[in-house]
């Protein structure tokens, strides 16, 4: 007879994938990558402060034409990053938005999107 | 006009229209409330599901008065057709008098400035049972930073005596760009210093409870959902409790 053995792991993960898009509607200069983190750097920083703005954020992937963006951050900091992207509405003194599309610890989570799938 | 596909595209499937009434300014009467169907000849569909978004009308009171508080209780003909009508007291006194004999769905709280009470637990307590529901915005912390201070203040203060039942957060906006999506609302509600699972509810089961003792109030005694679908039975308790609340008031 065979032996059996569960492991449940909770938050195991290090860091969590968000998928995110900026909008400006205002049909100005797009940001390019540098910008960009300099963007979610200074979200984290109006809202979190010093310690925010150092959160180790990654941009791992960004197209400037769509203005999206695969970012990564350690787990603990998900919920400040996540905040400070929510609460951020102006880029340059131009009115912008960020919008969440996926969210998940595991990178390979992000390449489908349930919400996009036509019923 | 614009709002409301950007509201369906980010995963909303529900959106309440709100007409603010305010008692300072003289001459204001109720109007009607513009029918969605107006707005809308077809509602689009909800992400991920066949069912079509509702779109309700809301009201709102700001009441600094007591007699303003009249206008709830005569039958004017025009505040029925509300689905849910919300009030935003502006004194301590009003606070106490909206949470335990008003005739409410909401109670908003403000996030604009300092509040000038502190809230008490007895009419917290006895909002909760009667099952009103406290309301936060969120826009105005989008827009600017001291109000952002005010929001999370004022929110904290109000965890520490409802331990975080009951709350709504809500987005007041007036733009496209003001809205956020049903997870990031919920994720600010971690701000605010609930927890995962309240968070959540304050997007989601809340709002529906709200709209159902909407619906409580309108009706005469009681609202009973049924629902098709087996694996929503859970939905149909939730409208129970509301109907034995309606009967103890009526």
């Amino acid at each position: 007879a065979a032996t059996f053995e569960r492991r449940v792991l909770r938050r195991a993960a290090e860091h969590h994938y968000l998928r995110v898009r900026l909008e400006l509607p205002d049909g100005g200069a797009r940001p390019n990558a540098a910008q960009f983190k300099q963007l979610v750097v200074t979200a984290l920083r109006e809202l979190h402060g010093e310690v925010g703005a150092a959160l180790p954020v990654d941009v791992l992937t960004y197209e400037e034409k769509t203005l999206s963006a695969i970012l990564r951050v350690i787990s603990s900091g998900l919920v400040k990053l996540w905040s400070a992207l929510t609460l951020l509405s102006f880029y340059q003194n131009r009115r912008c938005a960020f919008r969440v599309l996926q969210t998940s610890p595991f990178l390979l989570a992000l390449s489908g999107n349930s919400r996009e799938l036509v019923l | 006009q614009n709002i409301l596909p950007v509201c369906f595209s980010v995963g909303y499937s529900a959106v309440a229209l709100n007409h603010v009434i305010d008692f300072k300014e003289k001459k204001q009467e109720i109007v009607k409330p513009v029918s969605p169907s107006e707005l809308f000849p077809s509602l689009p569909i909800v992400q991920g599901t066949t069912k079509r978004i509702k779109v309700l009308t809301r009201l709102t009171l700001v009441v600094s008065d007591p007699s303003h508080c009249n206008l709830l209780r005569s039958t004017s003909a025009n505040i029925r057709l509300y689905d849910i009508i919300a009030v935003f007291p502006k004194t301590e006194k009003l606070f106490h008098i909206a949470c335990t004999t008003l005739d409410v769905d909401l109670v908003c709280i403000n996030v604009t400035e300092k509040l000038p009470f502190y809230f008490r637990r007895p009419p917290v307590n006895m909002a909760i049972d009667r099952g009103i529901y406290f309301e936060l915005l969120y826009t105005p912390a989008i827009k600017d930073s001291t109000m952002r201070r005010y929001t999370i203040s004022n929110a904290i203060s109000l965890m520490q005596v409802c331990k975080g039942k009951n709350i709504v957060i809500s987005s007041a906006a007036e733009r496209a760009l003001e809205l956020r999506g049903p997870y990031d609302v919920a994720n600010l509600g971690l701000l605010f210093g609930l927890s995962e699972g309240e968070a959540k509810a304050a997007v989601s089961t809340n709002c529906r409870a709200t709209m159902l003792h909407g619906e409580t109030r309108k009706s005469a005694c009681g609202v009973v959902y049924t629902v098709k679908k087996p694996r929503k039975v859970e939905e149909e308790e939730t409208a129970v409790p509301a109907c034995k609340k309606a009967k103890t008031q009526a």
